[in-house]
Order: C-alpha cells, then structure tokens, then sequence
C-alpha cells in the first residue's frame, strides 16, 4: 500500500535501490540491505573503483559503474561518496532521472567551516532547479523494514510495523527502530532526515499522515526551518493518528532582545510546548518515553477518564504502583459493592487485599481462571475505567523458569482479557535481577499485544500522556 | 486618534514603544477593558483629570523612553484628593529627572484605580520561528520567578484560551484561596481572544503585555498596558 501521486512514494516503496559508493571490508550499506534483494527487491551497487568491485560481487549484489548503465529506474539510492563528489553524484541521479537519493556522506554545513557550507549550498540549488528529492545530506536515510531497506544491520526486517519515524538524528532513528524492536514494536517506515536541505520534517511528516501502514507517528525534532508549515502538518496529522514529538535541544533562550515581559519569558520551549497541547501532539523528552508512549498507543484502548484499577502481587508493590500513578493524576479509588461482595468471595485476605489497589498473589496462585476471574469483575466495575497489573520478576522469574506453562497461561489470559475489554489495560514488569529473562519474556508478551512496562513510574508517566490521545484535558 | 494614525506618529518620531495612554486607548477600541486613563502635562491638568474621574486614582509618568516607571519613582497609587494629586504631580517629575536624567518626559497618566483582586498578565510576542503567540500567567510572584505561563499560537481557535487557564499550575488561585470568591474565567478568557484578534489585524504589533490585569468574581480590567510595534 502506498499514497500514489505523492513525491515521496516512489522512495517509500522502492522496488529498485542502488547504492553508491560503498567499500570493503565491511561494505555496510549493501549488507544492511541485503534483506531487501532476499525479499525480491532489486539491489544493484555503483562503484567505480575496481579494487573494491571482487567485493561487491561476492556479496551476490551486481555492480555497475554508471547510474545510466542500471537497465531499469532507481525508486531509491544510497549516496556514501567523499563529500567532494557528492555534487558529480548528484548530477549522475538527476540525470539518471532516480526518485530520490538519501546522502549518507556528512561534512556539510553542519561543520559550520566555509567548503562544507558552500559544498551544501551547491548541493542545494542543484536539487532544487531539478526538483530532485534530496534526503539528508549527513543523514541515516529510509528504514523501510517492510521491503528490507535498512540503515543499520540489528533493526528488524518485519511486515507488521505500523508505527512511522521521522528524526533529525541519525543514532536517535536508530536506537528508536533498535529499542521498538526489542519491545515487539515494529516500524512502518522510518526517516532520518540530517541537514534538510530539499526535504523536511513536513514532507515526511505528510507522508506518514497520508499513509495507511502507519497507525501512530512519532519523531525526533531539534529545530524546524518552516515553523507555520510545521504546525500545519502537524494540525493535519493529530486529525488523523496520533503523533509524539520527542524535542531534543531543549536548552534555555539565546538572548533575545525584547522590551515586554511576554518577550522575555516566552524561552523557546515554553513555546514549543504550548505549540504542541495546541496542536494536539504529544510531547516526551527522551527515547525511553517515547517508545513506552507509543506502546501505549499502539496496543491500549483510549481513555480520558483517570480512575484505575491497581492491580498488585504484593503489599510493597500495591503501595509503589499506587504512588506512581496517584503522581501522575490517577485517582485509584473504592470499586463498587458488588465488586467487593463478589471478591470477598473467593479472596485469600489472610496477606492479600480486594480493595484496590489490590494486593492478589495469595489469591491468584499462578491459577489462570481465578487471575480471569479478577480480570472480569474489574472490567464490569463501573468505579473503574482502565487497569494496570503488576508483576516482578523478583519472584515471577523462578516460577516461570520452573513452570514455563505459566507464562503461556498468563500471556494468553491477558490478550484475551484486552480483546474483550474496552477499557485499557498495561502490565508492569520490574526486571529486578532477571534483566535477560525479561527481555525475552516480554517479547512474548507484545506479540500478543500486551503492553509492558519496566516500571511503575515509565508505565504511569507513558498513560497519562497517552491514554486521552492527545485530546484536551 | 485610530491606532494606524498613532502607529504613524510612533514611526514619524521613529520609536517602536507606544505610551500606555496610546496603548489603553487602542486596546479599548478593540474590546479590551482599561483602566480609564487620561493624559496630564502639568499639575493643575492633573488635578482637573482627577476631579474628572473616580477616587483614588493613581499617577504614572508618561515617557517613551522609561522602560520601568516603578524603578525610577514614576508611579504613586492610591491618591485620593486634589492635594494628593498636585503632591504626587510634582513628585514624579522630580524623582524621574534625578533617577534618569535623560528620560523625556511628555507627562503624566491620571488613572482610575481598580478594586482588588487576582493579578495575571496577558501577553503577545513574536516569536522567530512561529509568529505571533498569546502568553497568559498569574501575575506577580508566579510569573516573576516560578515561570508559570501558557502559550499558544495566535490567533487563538476555540477552547485555546481556556486551555491556557487551566494549564498553569496556580491555575487553583483563580478558584479563590482562602475563602477568596472565584474570578471570573470567562472575562479573562475574552481579552485573551480579544488580543488575539487585535494581534491578528495588526501585524505591526510586535509586543504587548497587560500587566497586571486585575481578574476579580466582577470581571477583569487591565490596568498597565505596553505596545511595542516592530521596527518599520
């Protein structure tokens, strides 16, 4: 699926990609691209130089030493060129008539000294009279794990990604599609964007809102160049999806000169953040909050209203996971009488409690239909609006370890839980000593679509920006 | 005078600040309630404004080139006959000359005073990279050293600026602490929207603060107001 017509579509959904300049020993961009020829894409390589050419061939990838000698059109290419010849490239894909080029190859104005800013700047008005799409320079490029364009070789290669990435910086497009990953949160499409100088953070960000494989959008901005198109693409994209910006940069005002008060207290990011609630975005200042908020976009039901149900192994964690979330504005408050009358019932109240936050080991046990059974009561509780559990590792681990029947059992009552539930529903797992444990198992857990947090304050911080969606509070 | 022909005289004498007199006078003209305010260029005109208007009025001196009329002895509040008046008068010119010699001085602003109530300032300014944008804040300690103000993007669309009410953290002051009566949100809400319009029809208008505007349970008038229009 695609948003034809759109300049960027061609780029976004290449079905043949050339790379330029890579060169042994390691010849990182064919290699990370690999998946992209093993899933029937066509991977071709232009290198002009014949000592790095037996390498390129042994790869199984073919080399050509012009862009015109490609017998078929470029969708896509990856510039990796000394900066110096980066304009002669240029010059070759605007010839060859490609649909876009990311340039990877840095040492531009980012320097700030004069051959890298006039490089840029030639760069620049080559592109723009040819109308030629322009990614980057100093860039990462596209992520596009659905047809295994990759800038790196860990990122996942996977069809199922429904979460678009836009960066200013290339680790942070990394480490967000890395990190996603290892929670079981794939991407649609991801671009790392550099210096801008054709296309920016709009272009992309219209994109993503225009298509249909991406459900929610995030993206790591520093500055932008056109702030009155970036609010308007950002007023068009919360319309559709929910979006999560992640501001990075967020030091105090230069010294502007201002004769008001206004003048004087408006700092940049005081700005910015009223831009944001006005725009209906929502804001996070770093990658760990901003991939525990697209979890929860992603795989909680919405909710605006702030009544939990706290649901606890142990006394220690019922009191913590309440402070957590009671900080973050939660109300955790009494369930109704019938909820009571029908957990007094079966409760184990000897080192257990019904009342919530409830403090359920003693009384679960590890058993599947009484854990299902709490799960009910607490969904039908009209005191109660969405329901958080928590599990530790520090005594979960060593049971799952030796019943590893357990985890399938919890896993699946939990997914079937959410399926029927409309209100939301997080898990919280401390890893505790068990870091790798966990890792894995909550891998386990987001491929059924539960989300899980590493602890009470990410899960509760992650809800309250994203449980109401970006509507106003 | 409209305001494009006060505009036109700032220019002419080529500065960007606008007096307060200039100031009140176009924000009234644009839905925004002042304080009455009326100009006074010697003691007896003084008394005679006074005499005019409602007691206790205060004094401000009128010059375009003070940036603090407190900071240099150019205010006197609370004065409540003609002997006050004519007193305070010649105070402010003389401690304005001692405390900045250069400051030109075109007189001073006989105003009404306002019955008490919450202080909160209301602002435009623009900004760089977005354009104009609407600040509100509670006035005083809050703004001055907690920060605590809410932006957003001018002109203003619905439920903007009561969005910006409630996101203050002080944002309980204005529901009355104390046994204090609750303000009225919805005039506060209304110069919002109304300097909005005002910002939006005139791209001239760099700045602008009401500062304090006097929020109380009967309504919100605002008592200082700045203009200051971009460079031509």
């Amino acid at each position: 699926m695609s948003v034809s017509g759109h300049p960027l579509d061609r780029m976004f959904n290449p079905k043949t990609v050339a790379v330029i300049g890579d060169k042994g020993p390691n010849y990182m961009w064919l290699r990370n691209n690999l998946p992209f020829k093993e899933k029937g894409g066509n991977l071709y390589s232009i290198q002009i130089d014949e000592n790095e050419i037996p390498g390129i061939e042994d790869l199984g990838i073919e080399n050509f030493k012009a862009l015109t000698d490609i017998p078929e059109p470029i969708d896509y290419a990856i510039v990796a060129v000394p900066r110096h010849v980066s304009p002669f490239v240029l010059k070759d894909l605007i010839e060859a008539e490609v649909a876009g080029a990311a340039f990877f190859t840095s040492g531009f104005a980012e320097t700030g000294e004069e051959l890298g800013v006039s490089l840029q700047a030639q760069l620049t008005e080559m592109a723009e009279k040819a109308n030629f799409n322009v990614i980057g320079p100093n860039c990462m490029g596209l992520y596009l794990p659905r047809v295994g364009i990759r800038f790196n070789p860990d990122v996942p290669v996977a069809d199922d990604g429904r979460v678009g990435f836009i960066s200013q910086s290339g680790t942070h497009s990394i480490m967000f599609s890395l990190v996603t990953g290892a929670n079981g949160i794939h991407l649609s499409r991801c671009a790392s964007f550099g210096n801008a100088i054709i296309l920016d953070i709009s272009d992309y960000l219209e994109y993503l809102t225009e298509d249909p494989e991406t459900d929610v959008i995030a993206m790591y901005v520093e500055g932008v160049k056109d702030g009155t198109r970036f609010v308007q693409a950002l007023r068009k994209a919360t319309a559709q999806k929910p979006v999560v910006v992640w501001k990075g940069g967020q030091t105090a005002a230069g010294a502007r000169a201002t004769m008001s008060h206004t003048g004087s207290l408006a700092s940049p990011q005081a700005v910015w953040e009223g831009i944001m609630r006005q725009s209906g975005a929502i804001s996070t200042n770093n990658l760990d909050e901003t991939v525990d908020v697209v979890k929860v976009l992603l795989d909680t039901k919405p909710s605006t209203s702030r009544r939990l149900a706290l649901m606890a192994m142990t006394g220690g964690q019922s009191v913590s996971i309440t402070d957590a979330f009671v900080r973050e504005g939660f109300e955790v408050g009494p369930l109704t009488q019938d909820s009571y009358e029908e957990l007094a019932s079966f409760f184990n109240i000897i080192g257990g409690s019904f009342h919530n936050p409830l403090d359920m080991a003693g009384t679960v046990q590890g058993k599947r239909e009484v854990l299902e059974r709490i799960l009910n009561i607490l969904d039908k509780d009209k005191n109660v609006d969405g329901l958080v559990m928590e599990q530790s590792a520090m005594f979960g681990a060593r049971q799952w370890k030796d019943n590893p029947e357990r985890v399938s059992d919890l896993i699946d009552t939990l997914a079937k839980h959410i399926e029927r539930s409309a209100k939301p529903f997080l898990m919280v797992m401390h890893p505790a000593h068990e870091e790798a444990f966990v890792a894995e198992v909550r891998l386990r857990f987001a491929e059924r679509r539960i989300p899980v947090f590493a602890s009470f304050e990410r899960a509760a911080s992650a809800a309250a920006r994203a449980l109401p969606r970006g509507t106003r509070s | 005078m409209t305001f494009t022909e006060t505009i036109e005289r700032a220019r002419e004498e080529s500065r960007t600040l606008l007096s307060e007199v200039e100031a009140k006078i176009a924000l009234a003209e644009a839905g925004v309630p002042v304080t009455v305010t009326r100009l006074a260029q010697t003691r007896e005109e003084a008394v005679a404004q006074a005499e005019a208007l409602r007691y206790p009025v205060a004094l401000k001196v009128t010059s375009p080139n003070v940036a603090h009329k407190s900071d240099v002895g150019g205010v006197v509040l609370g004065l409540e006959n003609q002997e006050e008046v004519a007193n305070a008068y010649d105070e402010i010119i003389s401690s304005v000359n001692a405390n900045q010699p250069e400051a030109i001085i075109e007189g001073v602003s006989v105003q009404e005073m306002t019955a008490p109530g919450v202080e909160v300032i209301i602002g435009m300014t623009t900004d760089p990279q977005f354009g104009p944008v609407m600040m509100f804040g509670l006035g005083g300690i809050m703004v001055e050293v907690l920060g605590d103000v809410a932006f957003r993007l001018a002109p203003l669309g619905t439920g903007d600026a009561q969005d910006m009410i409630n996101e203050i953290k002080g944002r309980q002051v204005l529901d009355g602490v104390r046994g204090q009566p609750p303000v009225d949100i919805d005039a506060i809400e209304l110069i919002l929207d109304r300097v909005s319009a005002f910002a939006a029809k005139h791209p001239e208008v760099l700045e602008l603060d009401l500062n304090p505007v006097i929020a109380s349970p009967e309504g919100a008038i605002a008592v200082d107001a700045r203009i200051v229009l971009a460079e031509a």
